[in-house]
């Protein structure tokens, strides 16, 4: 309602003035601002709201989408301090945090004629040898900082644009040696490149160890394998050949999208172009941090391969870049990104005509990801009113956005992991390579609504271990303060009126109001 | 303390009760009514999310075939007293099943084998859709199957005459029982709601039941307060869950499933599958008026190393055979009155590959178990694994489509009609049935 009558005042001025800034309406600008930050950020601060209605959307924008002109020291000084173990490279983490008998297996295989020296144990190793010193203490420590980011860095975009890439590009840390590698992963071959093209992450992925691991392309080998020598030929090999998954999920999650038309034979002949691509030793889950990329030739299927009617010619690994290289280049792909994207961040039903935009802008621009971005943070359908505040946060942004409203760090905190698995998305625990559902259909269930209202009544009260509330929030108790904080820009006033009306029949009851704002419908949605 | 006008309005007496005023005549009659009209047939659906390799759950090793291309990961004939259990000198059932086996033996359990869709799709979650929507190909549909066979089949509530209702919240809002019997009809083990029971009609995702309330249900304010903040706007359909729980909350109070614990001797296996297992008996002896329930488990997809008799889909099936039988012996004499589905979105490679694993296949099995279900037979047409007779030349081919086994279940346990709606665009046949129910 609130929203139609000011698209009808903006109309109006539209046919009485030319547009420009100064003269649209400030409450276009504010809802605006609103629907930018609560799309492009994990959650709307009042100081953010200010800020973007200093310096306009667009500058706004431009900087986020040059995340190193932003300063986050902060947050790095943070993260360095609280945990330094996500300064480890994979193989470091796996020597800190594998349980004791794996670790020994390891110490024995580093002291194997020929083996590297045991590496001297550090402070960090011994500090976390002892209880907790453990898998799942890496794990909780690798969702605490991810929430640290999500919520407190400087660099927003970035975060949520990496949280939706590696979505799209999802690996499970369950499997293989990920857990170690999750990290390295996301840090080095989605991060650099969410702002630069898309065949440069694809590739990226395509020859990261998780990925190779998730997808089971580590395994996958020629039919018939070339024989290197006698001597192998003499021995005879374990049975090994061609496994489809990773070259089936990259078609269809990856790139073209499911409905591209490609046939089971595709799926086969592009395996059969990726066999090779593996690591230089298959790991179980105490090695896995130890994996690199290698290309091998005597893995790899050396015969000719025809995919979606186009001849690959023998060419080793170039092969698989070369389709890598067409894959990005597909129009399919363009359509399927812009898709996902408008999606994710626009409307579960997007319309049409803008993902064709997007897609356009994605060919036009070689897949550059910050056109990509730029644009679809300013077209006019992102901005309609008919997309405002209407997408459920998902699980993991309703959280994000609950600690960025009440808190400045998080710690490890085993209720917040217990929380995001009654809510259905713990961040990198999802098997499934199709990643999790950014739909607000998908999330909708009553009771994981139920949870949401508890987790805002429980951090509300400050009873969420590992989350220190920002001082004297809790017993704050004037609700339109509060809701000018937590939904700044937004109308609240009935909300606050059933708030107050509740808080009025019940004194003394600490975090009450802060409680029920975090679990109102308000604050689920962005 | 405050009872919204709302919810007065929709639950009357019992949100009086709920909230501590049970006068004991109301008890009685209420209850009554409540579970006479909720007393209901049940069907229990789990879905093994992910594609699990049908051909290991029950493997025909009467098919010479069967050996020669899964050669290390085919079970060992049951004939030579391994521990794959015999159903019929054809077909024999993973050893981790055998909890499951002398159900099977007092035709307690049937199963279906080679169903599927007549649908090339290969991809997880396009096949998965198309098992929850029930409209294969249609990527369109917006709703889940079991979602519309709730809205299509007429409820008969003791003060409605028994009529379809054509607005289930409607009628909700007018008595006490009905709300109960409509709440809970679809019920979901699970913390997100699966597309299968997503759609216009109410339904509950309940992942915890234990935790499902507003703060542990000490403080009826809260839960009036959110109630009041998520009145229903039109079309909002989050606000429309949300309400639906804060509902079902109450009605929970009084029907306290909580109270029934397991029967002595069961033991579901640890974990989230075993706790929804365990979740749904509670709800079914909560006589709350279920009539659909689904729970999931995945970690099917076996692409490097399934192992046969052992192993990593050995330790899955273990897990599922386990929970079933855990679920079947809780429920006891109740079984009479339930039945439990298995369902899977495709089945994989009828040879295995490179990896010691099996790819994406086509055809799947299901099982099929309860006192009404006429077991104790591997049922459907079997194709065979003959090369000429595989689906493109690699996959068991399809025999049975799915939507006939969801149907027969359907009409013949919960007595339902209006297939058309349930499943359009497909003319649901009562003779293609396999006549497991």
């Amino acid at each position: 309602m609130y929203g139609r009558a000011v698209a009808l005042a903006f109309a109006i001025s539209l046919t009485t003035a030319p547009l420009s800034a100064q003269r649209r309406p400030a409450a276009e600008d504010t809802a605006r601002a609103v629907q930018l930050l609560g799309r492009a950020t994990f959650g709307v601060r009042p100081q953010d709201l200010t800020e973007v209605l200093r310096v306009g959307r667009q500058a706004w924008l431009e900087r986020q989408l040059h995340p190193e002109t932003i300063d986050d020291s902060a947050l790095a000084t943070r993260l360095a301090t609280a945990f330094p173990a996500t300064r480890m490279a994979p193989g470091e983490l796996m020597r800190n945090f594998s349980p004791p008998d794996a670790r020994r297996r390891q110490a024995a295989a580093e002291r194997a004629p020929g083996g590297r020296p045991v590496a001297a144990m550090d402070s960090v190793r011994r500090r976390n040898a002892g209880p907790g010193g453990t898998t799942q203490r890496w794990r909780a420590e690798l969702v605490a900082a991810k929430l640290n980011r999500a919520a407190f860095s400087e660099r927003q975009l970035e975060e949520v644009m990496t949280d939706f890439w590696f979505n799209h590009f999802n690996v499970f840390i369950g499997k293989g040696g990920i857990i170690w590698l999750a990290q390295d992963y996301e840090e080095n071959a989605i991060r650099p490149h969410v702002f630069g093209k898309f065949e440069d992450l694809l590739v990226a992925t395509a020859t990261h160890p998780a990925m190779l691991i998730f997808l089971d392309n580590a395994e996958s080998v020629a039919a018939q394998p070339m024989m290197a020598s006698p001597a192998s030929a003499a021995r005879p090999a374990r049975k090994r050949g061609l496994n489809e998954n990773y070259a089936r999920e990259l078609m269809e999650l990856h790139t073209l999208g499911v409905e591209s038309g490609y046939t089971q034979q595709d799926v086969r002949e592009v395996a059969r172009v990726f066999t090779g691509w593996t690591i230089d030793h298959l790991p179980g889950r105490a090695q896995g941090g130890d994996a690199r990329f290698v290309f091998r030739p005597r893995l790899h299927d050396q015969g000719v391969k025809v995919v979606r009617g186009e001849r690959i010619a023998p060419a080793g690994q170039a092969e698989g870049l070369r389709l890598l290289h067409r894959l990005a280049h597909d129009p399919a792909t363009a359509h399927h990104i812009a898709r996902q994207l408008a999606e994710h961040f626009v409307s579960d039903h997007p319309d049409p005509a803008f993902v064709e935009q997007l897609a356009q802008t994605f060919l036009r621009t070689d897949g550059d990801l910050r056109e990509v971005t730029r644009q679809l943070f300013l077209s006019d359908a992102f901005y309609a009113p008919r997309n405002r505040e209407t997408k459920l946060k998902t699980p993991l942004e309703l959280v994000a956005s609950a600690l960025r409203a009440t808190a400045s760090r998080v710690d490890v905190s085993p209720p917040l992991l217990q929380t995001l698995k009654e809510f259905g998305q713990v961040p990198y625990m999802n098997l499934s390579p199709t990643g999790y559902p950014a739909s607000s259909a998908a999330w909708t269930s009553s009771g994981a609504l139920l949870a949401r209202m508890n987790f805002g009544l429980a951090l509300g009260a400050g009873r969420v271990r590992g989350v220190p509330l920002d001082p004297g929030l809790a017993a704050q108790e004037d609700v339109r303060a509060l809701a000018a904080r937590l939904l700044p820009g937004r109308d609240t006033r009935e909300l606050v009126s059933a708030v107050r009306a509740d808080v009025q029949a019940n004194p003394g009851s600490r975090g009450r109001a802060l409680g029920l704002l975090l679990g109102s419908p308000d604050f689920q949605k962005k | 303390m405050s009872i919204t006008r709302r919810a007065f309005m929709k639950q009357g007496a019992l949100a009086l009760f709920a909230l501590g005023l049970p006068p004991e005549y109301l008890t009685r009659s209420l209850l009554a009514e409540t579970r006479g009209a909720a007393r209901k047939k049940t069907v229990i659906f789990i879905f093994q999310r992910g594609a699990v390799d049908g051909l290991s759950m029950v493997a025909p090793f009467g098919d010479p075939e069967y050996f020669q291309v899964r050669r290390s990961i085919a079970l060992s004939a049951p004939t030579r007293g391994k521990a794959a259990v015999d159903l019929d000198g054809h077909f024999a059932l993973h050893p981790s099943l055998s909890p499951l086996a002398d159900l099977y033996g007092r035709r307690e359990m049937g199963v279906v084998h080679a169903v599927g869709f007549p649908n090339p799709t290969r991809s997880h979650f396009d096949a998965q859709d198309n098992l929850e929507r029930g409209t294969p190909g249609v990527r369109t549909t917006p709703d889940g199957w079991m979602n519309r066979f709730l809205g299509s089949s007429g409820e008969s509530c003791a003060e409605c005459d028994g009529h379809t209702l054509a607005n289930p919240r409607a009628h909700a809002a007018d008595h006490a029982a009905g709300q109960a019997a409509t709440l809970f009809r679809g019920v979901a083990a699970t913390p997100v709601l699966p597309l299968s029971l997503r759609g216009a009609y109410p339904t509950l995702a309940i992942g915890d039941l234990s935790r499902f309330g507003v703060a542990g249900g000490r403080d009826p304010d809260l839960h009036d307060t959110f109630a009041r903040l998520y009145r229903t706007a039109a079309g909002d359909e989050v606000s429309a869950a949300a309400q639906d729980g804060l509902e079902a909350e109450l009605i929970l109070k009084h029907a306290d499933p909580a109270r029934y614990t397991p029967r002595p001797g069961v033991e579901y296996p640890a974990g989230d599958f075993g706790r929804s297992l365990r979740q749904i008996a509670q709800l079914v002896k909560a006589d709350v008026g279920v009539e659909v329930a689904f729970t999931e488990l995945s970690g099917w997809d076996t692409h490097v190393r399934q192992g046969g008799e052992s192993g990593q889909l050995a330790a899955r099936l273990s897990d599922l055979g386990r929970g079933i039988r855990a679920l079947y012996d809780d429920l006891g004499d109740r079984m009479d009155d339930v039945v439990i589905v298995t369902m899977s979105e495709f089945g994989r490679t009828v040879a295995e590959n490179g990896t010691g694993g099996t790819d994406h296949g086509h055809a799947n099995c299901m099982l099929v178990l309860g006192g009404s279900v006429r077991g104790g037979r591997v049922l459907g047409e079997w194709p065979g694994l003959a090369r000429e007779k595989l689906y493109e030349g690699r996959d068991l081919a399809m025999t049975t489509d799915f939507r006939d086994v969801f149907a027969e279940v359907l009409t013949h346990h919960l007595h339902a009609g209006a297939m058309e709606r349930v499943f359009p665009g497909y003319a649901v046949d009562p003779r293609r049935f396999r006549g497991v129910v």
